[in-house]
């Protein structure tokens, strides 16, 4: 499309802060650029297109209302897109998903344990610097991580998932988390 | 709660990764999530997690929303600008400019956190119309591919599928309004295996008519890229009962034919 290359880091918190102010150019340009990106996320996390349409308009009805307190000297745009998006899916996940909680065979299986970053994207720094401390859990664990990252599930989901007691599941995940603390916080 | 023992607020830090990761059941997240709004240093904490974890995201490939979804925020926001296109943009989410996870302070996160128990009001119905409208959406061979309800009241449309035919592996068939003499306005994605409910919009709403047709059009999986449809057309079926009808001799039948599809 061209006027990708152009676009930065700080064009998009610019776009962001602009949509805050009420600037519906801005915001139909952040949508242009960063929906997509949400509504992977969305999908990832909900498996339902119809909920992740659903998902995403609530996300920028969001935004539009709220970009006013996105603060630009201190986040990165796209970290509180993301974050806002992975609180939603979560939220509609456990809104309906607690009480009948899906069966196993509903998912294409567990996501792979290896990191594969999206398609032609290269990989932050910060990516690496996370994916070295994973790749020092156990397979197990390190696995359990991943899955609960991209699938929003609980922990009894994850247990139920990998056929593991919930107090299992609770320790292995608890573990790895102190774990990538102390690897990520030296 | 049994958190593994460790020391100072080793527990409470616990908490707030678990919330990051999204492990915590509704109750809890939500106590956690109350705990970010009203304390600084849960704020802070959950922030430390979210630069942690948020990388992996990086993993996530694009897929472009169906045009119909941009269409229902301007609806829903009343906002003037034109569709706009929603292809990914690779470029710039190569960029790894955009990926500045470090340095992120704590205030925007948390205001991210106030952000997620925001709750939006839904965009009511507009009051003018009333009752409910049939279409049978029948395929070239004659059969009935979907019959799709539409409730003017809720603002909603139900799309139940009858004996579609089947559809190329990353396809998906989309539900389009055809007002007479206009192009088609996309309904939204539907399915041949499952009921479909989709909001209408007041723009639907407002072309919904026995002048109008369904149609569907066989397109990419997050629907037509172009906002028109660019797969064949598979079924068509003209829209019965409308608006300023008299109005539905029981509206009892409809009720329960609007419950959210069911999940499982």
């Amino acid at each position: 499309m061209g006027v990708e290359s152009a676009v930065d880091h700080e064009y998009l918190a610019r776009l962001l802060s602009q949509a805050g102010r009420g600037d519906e150019k801005a915001f139909a340009e952040l949508y242009r650029l960063t929906s997509g990106k949400l509504f992977g996320v969305c999908l990832r996390m909900l498996r339902n297109r119809n909920e992740a349409d659903e998902v995403l308009q609530e996300i920028y009805t969001t935004v539009w209302n709220r970009a006013a307190s996105f603060d630009v000297a201190k986040a990165g745009a796209l970290t509180w897109l993301v974050t806002l998006s992975r609180n939603k899916s979560i939220d509609r996940l456990r809104q309906h998903r607690e009480e009948s909680s899906r069966e196993a065979t509903d998912f294409e299986g567990i996501v792979d344990e290896q990191a594969s970053p999206a398609d032609g994207a290269e990989v932050s720094q910060e990516h690496r610097r996370l994916q070295d401390c994973l790749d020092q859990l156990e397979p197990q664990q390190r696995k359990s991580v991943r899955e609960a990252f991209f699938s929003g599930a609980t922990y009894n989901e994850l247990a139920g998932r990998l056929n593991v007691p919930l107090g299992t599941m609770k320790s292995w995940i608890r573990r790895s988390l102190m774990q990538l603390r102390t690897c990520l916080e030296p | 709660m049994n958190a593994v023992a460790d020391n100072g607020n080793g527990n409470d830090n616990l908490r707030y990764a678990e919330y990051v990761l999204g492990v915590l059941d509704a109750d809890t997240r939500a106590a956690v999530a109350h705990e970010v709004q009203t304390s600084s240093e849960a704020a802070t904490a959950v922030a430390i997690w979210q630069r942690h974890l948020m990388p992996l995201a990086e993993e996530i490939a694009e897929v472009a929303p169906g045009p119909y979804v941009w269409a229902r925020i301007r609806d829903a926001l009343k906002l003037d600008q034109q569709p706009v296109a929603s292809q990914p943009s690779r470029g710039l989410w190569n960029n790894l400019r955009l990926w500045h996870w470090v340095g992120i302070g704590a205030s925007a996160l948390a205001a991210a956190c106030l952000v997620m128990i925001a709750i939006e009001p839904r965009t009511p119905p507009p009051a003018a119309s009333t009752g409910y409208m049939v279409a049978s959406i029948n395929q070239d061979n004659g059969v009935t591919g979907w019959t799709a309800t539409m409730d003017l009241d809720r603002a909603r449309i139900v799309i139940v599928p009858a004996s579609p035919q089947s559809i190329v592996q990353d396809r998906a068939p989309e539900l389009w309004l055809i007002p007479a003499g206009q192009k088609p306005i996309s309904v939204g994605v539907i399915a041949r295996d499952k009921p479909i409910t989709l909001t209408l919009s007041p723009n639907l709403l407002a072309q919904l008519g026995p002048t109008a047709a369904l149609a569907v059009s066989v397109e990419p999986l997050g629907g037509s890229p172009t906002g028109q449809p660019t797969g064949p057309v598979i079924a068509k079926g003209a829209i019965s009962g409308a608006p300023d009808a008299q109005p539905p001799a029981t509206k009892v039948a409809g009720t329960d034919a609007f419950d959210p599809q069911p999940r499982a």
